[in-house]
């Protein structure tokens, strides 16, 4: 048994059904090298009640529902459906800025608000979100934190569930359910009558619901609203770039910038990365762009606020450069013909188009994980081996390493780019994500957002983490209709 | 309420003679209750092997590690983890260290004074597990509650080893969420970990920079050590407000420039009860600080990374207090009260003054989560002791409560308790109902709801009002707790 188009219609309205061949097509595939499988239907919702009634209609009737925040392309497989007869939950209608609080600095958003559609809003406010490292125009504020994507200001990212604050999600079961503070007592209506606003993350009680739900891929439940932390707009910002053949030295700094909380962004990225981060839309520019590049760059930002802001960015100018002159690094403002100040305006935006992981090949494949800071050379070393094997120079893909949950670890991306029109290019690709997943996990790479087929690989690794998931799983979605075939589920 | 021979045959198997007892003359000395026999496992694999019997003979067992809190039923098991007590790793650049539940907050924090780190205390003090969740006068640039964790290794009430996070995909402590959705969503405690399902046995800690000395020069005898130099780039000071709001905004204030390495909002009982040594000198010293201050306040701790970097804050510091008309508490200007305070508070090392001393006995109201909601309760919950004061069944501390900033004043804590006699019956009622009356009125006027109450008012009330958690967390309980063995449901009773 399977939804009925009928049912469907009456829930969502007729105007948000899709089920033409186009729209089918669309929703099959994405950029990554997920198997594509059309969905039956796709469905964009406008309420929570209506989320609501979706899923109970689903687990009547098994029908698989596979939702999806952001608008394509979509890289990592995770809404593209496993399994034939699905239905797309699209939540990208479902766009109010419920409220933006500057004093209690934090917001809540439904899943379909972009960070191009928030930031604004929060700047009006005198606030921004800690957000990840150029998100493409169309992603989801809320995707971006189920996802626990890592944020460019790691100082402020006290834990890895941040900026995530709370949120309102409907189980498997078809009930719903708020976590943190937005749980009660009342609604959050009542609760904002007497001041309240949903921020703190924990709980009710002993547990922490809103970790089941993040990197969940949305297997445990759709969400339908999520409040998220945000800091303050600086009032002096400067921006620096630091240079070096060697990304031992760079990461010795940002592990002391962070550790002394000096910085705001922070982040290093390759020759290639940069160039394709600050590349602008003309013939040539990103290839001139590389050439001028050294293999590794540090970015960071010092800022200022309210209190005497310029002599809180010289102070902390003044302690960096007495640690960079301890490790040989010299911050500069510019460098290879990128300025530190305009990369700086880039990164506190989404992309511009096209995408910058599409604008040296047109593809990208990543490969992602945690790893320590002493580990990271090894590991960076680990993979240029394994893609000189196959033929690809170091210079050839990129990488990003943002320092995470300050300073306790780095999220490490391998940005394999690809031509899409080029199958032996595509095959390359394929292979060496395939063969460089394995060995980092061997080498202590830690994939804590394994998607695609690497999900089978990295979550088999650990049985009685895989046995307690598989408990939970059985709780809150027993009838298994939430994207089935994802992670371990 | 001894063990069968056999059973307590099998338990003695595993940890040897010399670690179990079930002598009814000697467990009471534990807590006030009839266990059915103390272990005390040295290792994981013997705290597994333990739960693994509990299992077998449908024994209920509560673990502790330092002990404090808790409410136990009789026939339980209790696992005593004050054999596990090493500091297993400071990772000094990604910034952790993994330690075993009998690890206290002041061992741990004393090897990392040595590294230039610092680690978030909990509040009640150093003598506590220094794995514990919780809240700390440090809260304020060290994070807290459960945000402070990250792998874990978990003994489930079943008796199996998980590893959370990076611990079970390659061996390393560095991340404790994933793959996938996070297990650190299930023993991640409101309440001590003795509450929550199963054994924590190895917990990675985040590490902060201690901008501090490596240890502090001190002179004198306990109770009352000196700081004999004052460390460079660092101050203490009390400052007192006009009104509340006032504080508050400054409190804010503070927590936006980043400037705090500590903020506690202390009451000047509070303060009293730090600097004094004995009861009659704390009542002395409350009455003088009483007259001192113009209204409600907070201590504050600022360190520099270097000159600059401190005179910076201090000059931040000195602009936000004017702002707000606030006022330095003179007597903490004195150098010795300032060392003491700088030291106490750092280390805290005077929690037991704080709250047992003048009584013998304390009931708390703590909450979590936004600071300026629960401030409005807390003046009630505050107002509401004044007439136990009056009529002498708790002590005087001027109907204050307390709290602080956390994260930069992201997110807080609030607190508020009564010190009484544990040898009044009549104080103990009139707390209790105190208690009761303010728990009530949070909950019926939508500040927060507090969930370590008796199940049968978790079932009724407080659930219900809570978006049904708590049917939510029976379902997972009873998955990870086939046989039973965690008892009340894994809701805790902070006292019986």
């Amino acid at each position: 048994m399977m939804i009925e188009r009928k049912k469907l219609a009456e829930t969502v309205g007729e105007s948000n059904l899709y089920d033409d061949e186009a729209t089918l097509e669309a929703y099959s595939r994405d950029m990554s090298f997920a198997n594509p499988t059309r969905p039956r239907f796709v469905v964009k919702p406008h309420t929570a009640t209506e989320v609501k009634e979706l899923v109970k209609l689903a687990r009547e009737t098994n029908t698989p529902l596979v939702p999806v925040s952001s608008g394509a392309p979509h890289f990592r497989g995770d809404t593209v459906p496993s399994t034939g007869g699905a239905v797309v939950v699209d939540l990208s209608e479902m766009k109010k800025i419920v409220f933006v609080d500057r004093a209690r600095r934090v917001a809540m958003v439904e899943p379909g608000v972009t960070f191009g559609e928030l930031i604004p809003v929060a700047r009006e406010e005198g606030i921004r979100l800690n957000m990840p490292l150029l998100p493409r125009s169309t992603k989801s504020v809320v995707g971006s934190m189920l996802e626990r994507e890592p944020v460019v200001m790691p100082s402020y990212q006290w834990d890895v569930s941040d900026p995530l604050a709370c949120l309102e999600v409907v189980f498997g079961t078809g009930d719903d359910f708020r976590t943190g503070q937005a749980a009660g007592p009342g609604t959050v209506e009542e609760q904002w009558a007497v001041g309240g606003r949903q921020k703190a993350p924990y709980g009710p009680h002993v547990a922490a619901w809103h970790r089941l739900v993040q990197g969940a891929q949305g297997t445990m439940g759709i969400v339908t609203w999520a409040s998220l932390r945000c800091e303050l707009l600086p009032q002096v910002q400067e921006a620096f770039l630091v240079g070096s053949a060697r990304l031992g030295p760079l990461l010795e700094m940002a592990r002391w910038l962070i550790r002394l909380r000096l910085v705001n962004e922070c982040f290093v990225l390759s020759g290639l990365d940069l160039a394709a981060v600050s590349a602008q839309a003309r013939p040539g520019h990103l290839q001139r762009l590389r050439s001028a590049l050294p293999a590794w760059t540090l970015f960071y930002v010092v800022a200022g606020y309210e209190y005497f802001p310029e002599e809180r960015v010289a102070v902390n100018i003044k302690d960096i450069s007495a640690l960079g002159q301890r490790l040989g690094l010299e911050p500069v403002p510019a460098l290879g013909g990128i300025s530190a100040r305009e990369l700086m305006k880039t990164v506190q935006q989404p992309s511009g188009e096209p995408y910058w992981k599409l604008r040296y090949k047109g593809g990208c494949e990543d490969v992602l994980f945690l790893a320590p800071f002493d580990r990271l050379e090894v590991l960076t070393e680990l993979v240029a081996r394994l893609a000189l094997e196959d033929g690809l120079t170091v210079g050839e893909y990129g990488v990003y390493i943002q320092p995470t949950v300050q300073g306790t670890s780095c999220h490490c991306e391998f940005n394999f780019f690809y031509d899409p029109d080029d199958a032996q290019d595509v095959l390359r690709v394929k292979r060496l994500v395939a063969a460089a997943v394995r060995s980092l996990l061997d080498a202590g790479a830690f994939f804590s957002r394994p998607y695609g087929e690497a999900a089978g690989i990295v979550m088999n690794r650990d049985a009685a983490s895989l046995d307690i998931l598989r408990r939970l799983k059985k709780i809150f979605d027993p009838a298994a209709v939430m994207n089935p075939g994802k992670l371990c589920f | 309420m001894a063990l069968d021979k056999e059973i307590y045959a099998a338990f003695a198997g595993v940890v040897g003679e010399e670690n179990i007892c079930d002598d009814p003359a000697l467990m009471p000395a534990y807590f006030f209750t009839d266990f059915a026999a103390v272990v005390l496992p040295k290792s994981t694999a013997e705290v597994q092997a333990v739960v693994r019997l509990c299992n077998q003979f449908r024994l209920q067992f509560r673990p502790i590690c330092t002990g404090w809190t808790g409410f136990f039923r009789p026939g339980t098991v209790l696992l005593d983890l004050r054999r596990m007590d090493q500091i297993v790793e400071i990772n000094e650049k990604n910034m952790y260290a993994v330690v075993e539940p009998y690890v206290t907050s002041a061992q741990l924090q004393a090897e990392l004074f040595k590294r230039g780190l610092c680690t978030n205390l909990k509040g009640a003090g150093a003598q506590c597990s220094a794995m514990l969740r919780g809240h700390g006068h440090l809260d304020q640039s060290m994070g807290a509650d459960d945000r402070n964790h990250l792998a874990v290794e978990w003994v489930t009430p079943d008796g199996e080893l998980v590893r959370l996070g990076s611990l079970g995909s390659v061996g390393e402590w560095f991340s404790g969420d994933g793959p996938g959705p996070s297990l650190r969503s299930l023993i991640s405690s409101v309440v001590p970990p003795s509450c929550t399902p199963g054994v924590f046995t190895k917990v990675a800690m985040k590490l902060y920079h201690w901008p501090g000395p490596t240890r502090y020069s001190l002179t004198g005898y306990s109770p009352r050590y000196l700081l004999a130099e004052k460390p460079p780039n660092m101050m203490a000071r009390y400052y007192s407000f006009p009104t509340l709001d006032q504080m508050w905004q400054a409190e804010i204030k503070i927590g936006e420039a980043e400037i705090a390495l500590e903020l506690m909002g202390f009451n000047v009982a509070m303060v009293a009860a730090n600097i004094t040594t004995s009861n009659e000198e704390d009542e002395a010293m409350f009455k003088r600080l009483s007259q001192e201050v113009q209204g409600p306040g907070f201590f504050v701790i600022i360190a520099g990374n270097s000159p600059d970097d401190f005179a910076y804050k201090k000059k931040v510091l000195e602009t936000i207090i004017a702002e707000n008309e606030g006022m330095s508490l003179k007597s903490v200007e004195d150098p010795e009260i300032e060392g003491i305070l700088l030291t106490q508070c750092t280390r805290i090392s005077a929690s037991v003054r704080e709250t047992f001393r003048p009584g013998g006995n304390f009931k708390s109201i703590p909450i979590m989560g936004q600071r300026d909601l629960t401030i409005r309760w807390a003046v009630g919950a505050g107002q509401a002791k004044l007439p136990l004061i009056e009529q002498g069944l708790i002590a005087d501390d001027g109907g204050g409560f307390f709290g602080w900033g956390v994260e930069h004043g992201h997110l807080g804590k609030t607190e508020i308790f009564c010190k009484f006699s544990p040898l009044n019956p009549e104080a103990r009622k009139a707390v209790d109902a105190w208690a009761e009356q303010q728990s009530n009125r949070a909950l019926e006027e939508k500040y927060f709801a507090l969930t370590m109450g008796p199940p049968e008012q978790i079932d009724s009330k407080v659930g219900p009002a809570l978006s049904n958690y708590h049917l939510w967390w029976y379902k997972v309980l009873a998955t990870l707790d086939p046989n039973e063995v965690i008892p009340d449901k894994g809701v805790s009773k902070l006292h019986p």
